[in-house]
């Protein structure tokens, strides 16, 4: 009987013509709703080890990497996996930073304060443009006004509209360098999309995923150095790191695993 | 913006973008205007001017904006009610850069720049894009002629509503924007929606009803019409509306329950008069 009822519904699944696309589309849009419900866009601090091993139990390979890593970071922080991982990711190590690095802060709000203009200057809309960096200007101040602490960065990154206000500067600074440096950037984007189009479908919207490109071009414009570790199926032992821009002392560390950025934590 | 205060968390960013968006657009111009309701800052009204050397040119068409919760990370919904012959009316439409990439909607578009690409919009070919009207010059000259008697419940007389010789045209970077961006319909089905339609919603036998008939052949997506006829074998093509009824916005299934008790009152209707007939035999 059971069987019959499943026959039936497969003969009219075949029948009723559904556009493959809207349904792949539409089931997406409820995984994503699913992850942005069971996982903050910021996690606790966990301990690495423990988070990887338990993680990757019955992987050797993982397991293997996950203790090279340990030996030279302590915690891990996870991000909400949406597509906006890096950005947020890279926004909270950073601003955790500057929290206690005075000097540090002091050069990176010179080079913030000064971003609205230049953005406006490369034909941003400014009225948009001034809403994200107010938001943004206001997190940055609150930080180095000195009266923040850990857990209220922390609070603030998980309130959905100001985080997300966050990386949407994030990305349309990164817009901004890519544009202002096309002739650099040019070469590592494929087909023959004009930088403007690269950015206006692969950066500024919200949700779309970052590659090397957006990592290189975000560090240049901060100046802000940043360790990205790869942990994937490779054969070496080691999880490899890789320097963006090359050659510059990191100030931010992350742990990559195929399609996601997570906060690393060195001893 | 004062009827907004205490009323909404004025830390939301939402919140803020929309009351900042609602002052930047107080002032009326020649070709568009729109305004949050009073009640509701997530709604507003808007009108445009048909876009001069078309067919739309005499018009003035009026809509409806619906802001979701998350904007301006997601795109507002437009709906647009005065007739026009491009867009189906009283229908959520959503922009989308076209080509093949759909659903970049980005935060640093506006609502002003929504609009403008709606105006920009309206001379392109609906080629069965859901949502999407092709009536013919005449017909759409026709409604635009008549747009401008259109009056709106809660604005009024729709053609007061733009200023007249106040233009703010779009920049350079709003017309690189607005040339890469496509409207369409909200798409509405689901997976499991061949079950739903022969299940306990009785849509195929109210085709006999002229309302939802206007609503099923204003559907001109071939895809659509072509799933409701293996399903609704009988009927015509015209019945494609009954691929609307499984939906998963609220609003649809709220019009689900008006079509179910519609469709309750016609059968008791029917079920009376017979009745009546019995007795009176």
């Amino acid at each position: 009987m059971g069987d019959e009822v499943r026959e039936a519904d497969g003969e009219k699944r075949v029948e009723a013509p559904t556009n493959q696309d809207n349904l792949i589309m539409e089931q997406q849009r409820q995984i994503e709703e699913e992850i942005s419900e069971a996982i903050p866009l910021v996690g606790v601090k966990e301990d690495l080890l423990c988070a990887l091993e338990k993680e990757y139990a019955a992987d050797p390979i993982y397991t293997m990497k996950a203790k090279d890593l340990s030996s030279k970071y302590s915690s891990i922080r996870r991000m909400r996996p949406d597509g906006n991982c890096f950005f947020r990711a890279f926004a909270y190590a950073y601003f955790e930073r500057l929290l206690t690095n005075k000097d540090e802060y002091k050069s990176f709000y010179d080079i913030v304060s000064k971003s609205k203009d230049d953005l406006i200057e490369l034909g941003f809309p400014q009225f948009t443009l001034e809403d994200f960096y107010d938001t943004f200007m206001e997190v940055v101040e609150r930080i180095g006004g000195g009266e923040m602490a850990q857990d209220e960065l922390y609070e603030l990154f998980n309130v959905t509209g100001q985080s997300n206000y966050i990386v949407v500067y994030l990305r349309l600074i990164t817009s901004g360098k890519l544009q202002r440096d096309a002739d650099f950037y040019l070469n590592f984007i494929d087909g023959n999309r004009t930088m403007t189009a690269f950015c206006h479908q692969e950066v500024e919207p919200m949700f779309k995923e970052s590659d090397h490109i957006h990592i290189i071009a975000l560090s240049a414009a901060l100046n802000v150095g940043v360790r990205v570790r790869y942990m994937d199926r490779g054969d070496s032992a080691q999880v490899i790191a890789h320097d963006f821009p090359e050659g510059t002392t990191p100030a931010v560390h992350l742990l990559y695993r195929p399609g996601h950025y997570d906060i690393l934590y060195e001893h | 913006m004062d009827q907004y205060q205490g009323k909404y968390n004025t830390k939301s960013t939402s919140v803020k973008r929309l009351m900042r968006e609602a002052t930047e657009l107080q002032e009326a111009t020649e070709d568009y205007s729109a305004h949050p309701l009073d009640e509701n800052l997530f709604e507003w009204h808007f009108t445009i001017r048909g876009p001069p050397d078309s067919d739309f040119a005499e018009g003035v068409y009026h809509g409806r904006i619906l802001l979701p919760a998350e904007y301006p990370m997601k795109p507002p919904n437009i709906i647009l009610l005065t007739p026009n012959g491009r867009f189906e009316v009283n229908k959520k439409i959503c922009l989308s850069i076209s080509g093949h990439h759909p659903e970049t909607w980005q935060p640093s578009w506006s609502i002003r720049t929504a609009l403008l690409a709606l105006i920009a919009f309206m001379p392109t070919p609906g080629i069965g894009t859901i949502g999407s009207l092709d009536f013919t010059p005449e017909e759409r000259k026709k409604l635009a002629a008549k747009s401008q008697s259109y009056v709106c419940p809660e604005c009024g007389k729709i053609t007061d509503e733009l200023a007249t010789g106040v233009s703010k045209p779009a920049t350079e970077e709003e017309k690189s924007l607005i040339d890469c961006v496509a409207f369409k319909a909200e798409e509405v089905q689901e997976p499991n929606n061949s079950g739903e339609t022969e299940g306990e919603t009785t849509v195929p036998e109210d085709t006999s009803l002229p309302s939802l008939r206007q609503r099923a052949s204003a559907l001109h997506s071939p895809l659509e019409t072509a799933g409701a006829n293996v399903l609704d074998g009988a009927s015509t093509s015209v019945n494609s509306g009954n691929f609307q009824a499984p939906a998963h916005t609220a609003n649809i299934s709220i019009l689900d329950q008006h079509r179910s008790l519609i469709i309750m009152i016609v059968v008791m209707a029917i079920g009376l008069l017979v009745l009546r007939r019995l007795i009176l035999i």
